[in-house]
């Protein structure tokens, strides 16, 4: 419990230092929104216009202490600020737009591809030399090396494109209005499986290796000898004695991935349209929104050091050691 | 896909950038040309074929705002124009100004007294009459939120006065005649409903009552909007199209592949090498046109530095520059070189064909060029170099935006073309940030840049050659960015401001272009075309090289209202 204490200080100035980090790196980029604002008119608005911009934006050329001040008090009040890439919207109304469709798509695809990239580490390591063991790590190396954005668009252009079989683009079809029918599920599932697919195949790799690399430590170990010597039987072998122990370096992976998840998936929501956070991102950095900007750091931040107490706490579950003292 | 291409998507991707960024990205991801089956995806199929279908914002999810008079772009599309209506509309194809919510305007004897009559019998979408007092209101809503005034208005207008329902009246304090687009283009708000409005500048207006032909928000959800038909509108049996549907694609990929699968009806994309990638899709209903009537793409010259304040050194640059081969390569074709007036095929009524004569300077030279280079007494050096006074080599930086691929390749050609007469040019490449800073600054040698976009040549040379525009190097200048002053052109910009005489404005516009030829102040590259993409398997009567009746863009608003309400279902 000391242990998990401690640890919540150290998550308290890390989110601290994060906040600061987030005020400072979008001011000290050069321009300002309202011209960027400005130029996407080329030419089509007059020179006045950027007065116009600033004032409606309401740029102070307060102080960056006093800017910083307002910055976090408004901060403890919930209040992140008016977007100015989707003025007059509210930053948390911007970033509730896509937060859940993104949590959707990235927690599916990391859960799945942890999960399947585990298993089948696990399972390829007890069969040593196997089919399994000497075909899939070429293969999902090869095919990790691709960025996912790409495989996006590959799986995009062939089966969206060219065959027709999944859908192009959006969450869910466009004829559908949200609601808890089976119909709005299957469309919702329809939409998913490529950009999942995308994730998951550029990841797979890494989740099978890694296992399977402590799982190899794992099995010369003497207690596995012990096992095998007492007659247990195999699969409890492979799961409670192996699986368990050469878990821990993936759920810490998991963890870090997990508060990557909002971040991670940005590319692939732009190949398939979906209406995440991702682009939100982006459109941030292009207009210099710096309160979404924030506000979109704010919760990756947060969703990071969020993972990162989940993996403490499993830590002590999975590993007595990590309770002592 | 080489992997060139896929680095430059996604550096472009992670780097952002504007309009320019989604069009390269678009390049990169272009489908090959045998592959398609139009209309074969489930969500193509489900479309329902009463609502049009259009692409004009790159948005990855929609937040409802339907504010029609803050910053142009943020609230949806069409809500300047389609739902909230101006009082005349300017027609860039025709050149004239059409009637719209005002039926006439007249100017007094001086020009400072601008009298508009407004259309009778037009009603809100709530069923009000729309009058006079809604046009004053809206321009007293603009006085009082200067946050709002996006076209100055306030800056020579003194007063609006409603004389009685259909009359308005507008003081100005100084004769300006150019002003007259920035009064009618405005879009006008219901008193009724906006009286209450605690702030209009942060105001979402999200059910919107207006005059347009679309104002019922018929389904609003993050990834697709739906607008109906205005059931009050004053122009009857319009629109012919039951509602308008706006699926959200984040940028001019998604969108260029919803054309490619017949989902989209209407759109304003830049689509490269459009006839084999769309055209030939299917000949019969996929259709575009992209007239010569969008800014012109400038190289501008920093005439506060030398060599360049030296007239002959910029003639020189102009005639050292290969257009031809810019258009080829870098546009693909769908422009021509600019001529030395500089001016769009927006402006064809207002060229001068005496100014155009003596404007050989667009014309590739090298001889003249380097004639008129070694007369300004920049010799060639051992090295093929040129070297000033100085003894100095003329060494410089092109400036252009990363990943506005069109740009880059464009000034790739121009620092070739240059090494050629001896110039030691250089390509920099910068995020959109620094380099919209650099240029307004000044601080730069040569750079790409666009032009502005209005009515009469009126605001395109002010911007370029007048001393009003001016800002010292090391300050923000929002036009004007070569720095470059003209007490001639002054006095003819002041003239334009109080004539409403047709013949002396054209006058005066050709006396303008005189000047603009004689003193190359910045270096015109080509005219931009105003994309546009229309399907006509559901709908028809899109504007088209033979029925040029509007520009086809639904991008240029308030000219998008006249396709709002001419097209019409098969």
């Amino acid at each position: 419990m000391r242990h998990l204490l401690r640890n919540l200080g150290l998550y308290a100035v890390a989110a601290w230092a994060s906040l600061t980090l987030n005020f400072l790196i979008p001011r000290l980029m050069p321009g300002d929104p309202a011209s960027m604002m400005f130029a996407r008119f080329q030419g089509q608005l007059q020179p006045e216009a950027i007065d116009a911009l600033r004032l409606a934006f309401g740029f102070t050329d307060a102080p960056l202490y006093q800017q910083y001040f307002t910055y976090v008090g408004h901060l403890f009040q919930g209040d992140l600020g008016i977007s100015v890439a989707y003025f007059p919207a509210n930053v948390t109304e911007v970033i509730a737009t896509g937060l859940g469709w993104t949590l959707l798509l990235s927690g599916i695809a990391v859960l799945i591809s942890f999960a399947l990239g585990t298993a089948l580490g696990v399972v390829a390591t007890w069969r040593r030399g196997g089919w399994l063991d000497s075909v899939m790590p070429p293969v999902l190396i090869f095919l990790g090396a691709f960025p996912y954005f790409w495989l996006a668009m590959v799986l995009l252009y062939g089966l969206g494109f060219v065959l027709g079989i999944f859908p192009l683009r959006h969450a869910y079809s466009d004829t559908l209005a949200p609601a808890f029918s089976g119909e709005f599920i299957f469309s919702v599932v329809q939409h998913m499986v490529l950009p999942v697919a995308a994730i998951v195949i550029a990841t797979l790799g890494g989740w099978m290796l890694s296992m399977r690399s402590t799982m190899v430590g794992v099995l010369a170990e003497d207690y596995i000898t012990m096992a095998n010597a007492k007659g247990l039987s195999q699969k409890r072998i492979m799961f409670h004695y192996a699986a368990r122990n050469a878990l821990l370096p993936n759920v810490t992976g998991f963890g870090m991935a997990l508060g990557f998840v909002l971040s991670g998936s940005l590319l692939t929501e732009i190949v398939f349209s979906y209406p995440g956070q991702g682009y939100l991102l982006i459109q941030a950095v292009r207009n210099q929104d710096y309160p979404l900007m924030q506000g979109i750091f704010l919760t990756i931040t947060l969703a990071v050091l969020a993972a990162n107490l989940l993996v403490d706490v499993l830590y002590v579950w999975l590993d007595p050691r990590t309770r002592a003292r | 896909m080489s992997r060139r291409l896929l680095m430059m998507c996604l550096s472009l991707l992670s780097l952002g950038g504007l309009v320019h960024c989604s069009k390269s990205s678009q390049e990169g991801a272009k489908p090959a040309p045998t592959a398609a089956t139009p209309g074969a995806t489930p969500a193509a199929a489900a479309v329902k074929t009463t609502a049009l279908t259009a692409a004009q914002e790159q948005q990855a999810s929609w937040i409802r705002n339907f504010n029609p008079l803050i910053a142009p772009g943020t609230a949806r599309f069409p809500t300047r124009a389609g739902v909230y209506e101006p009082l005349m509309i300017f027609n860039t194809l025709k050149g004239e100004f059409v009637p719209w919510l005002a039926e006439k305007h007249a100017w007094s004897e001086d020009n400072k007294k601008l009298t508009l009559t407004l259309r009778s019998g037009v009603k809100w979408s709530d069923g009000q009459p729309f009058t006079a007092k809604d046009v004053a209101f809206t321009f007293e809503l603009l006085k009082k939120h200067k946050a709002l005034d996006f076209s100055a208005v306030w800056g020579f207008v003194d007063g609006v006065q409603a004389k009685d329902d259909t009359t308005v009246e507008f003081t100005l304090s100084r004769s300006y005649v150019p002003g007259l687009i920035y009064i009618v283009h405005q879009p006008i708000v219901p008193e009724h409903k906006w009286k209450d409005v605690a702030d209009p500048v942060i105001y979402k207006n999200e059910t919107p009552v207006a005059t347009g032909p679309f104002t019922e928000v018929k389904v609003f959800q993050n990834q697709v909007f739906e607008l109906g038909r205005n059931p009050n509108y004053w122009q009857k049996g319009k629109p012919a199209v039951e509602s308008i549907r706006f699926p959200a694609y984040p940028g001019n990929d998604q969108a260029n592949l919803a054309l490619l699968t017949g989902e989209l009806d209407w759109a304003g994309s830049f689509v490269p090498d459009i006839e084999r990638v769309y055209v030939s899709k299917d000949k019969e209903n996929n259709h575009f046109w992209f007239p010569l009537v969008g800014n012109t793409t400038m190289l501008y010259v920093n005439t506060t530095k030398k060599p360049f304040d030296d007239v002959r050194v910029r003639k020189a640059i102009s005639m050292a520059i290969d257009r031809d081969q810019i258009v080829k390569v870098a546009m693909y074709g769908y422009t021509r070189p600019a001529d030395a007036t500089a001016l769009s095929d927006a402006h064809n009524r207002w060229r001068n064909a005496k100014a155009l004569e003596e404007g050989d300077w667009t014309k590739l030279d090298l001889a003249k060029a380097n004639a008129l280079l070694d007369e300004a007494g920049f010799k060639k050096g051992e090295d093929g170099v040129r070297v000033g006074a100085d003894k100095k080599p003329l060494s410089f930086d092109v400036n252009v935006v990363t990943g506005w691929s069109d740009w880059v390749r464009a000034a790739q050609i121009i620092t070739q073309n240059l090494k050629q007469v001896g110039f030691n040019a250089t390509l920099k490449t910068y995020d959109f940030s620094p380099y919209f800073e650099r240029i307004q600054k000044g601080e730069f040698d040569l750079s790409m840049g666009w032009s502005s976009e209005e009515p009469t040549p009126y605001h395109f040379y002010r911007d370029l050659m007048s001393s009003e525009t001016l800002r010292p190097v090391g300050e923000i200048a929002a036009r004007n960015w070569h720095r470059f002053g003209n007490k001639e052109a002054d006095a003819l910009l002041r003239a334009f401001e109080g004539t409403t005489d047709e013949a002396e404005q054209k006058k005066l516009a050709d006396q303008m272009q005189v000047i603009f030829v004689q003193n190359a102040p910045s270096i015109p590259l080509f005219p931009g075309p105003s994309w546009g993409e229309y399907n006509t398997s559901r709908f028809t009567n899109f504007p088209s090289k033979d029925n040029p009746y509007a520009k086809l863009t639904p991008n240029s608003s308030p000219e998008n209202l006249f396709v709002l309400t001419e097209v019409k279902p098969k």
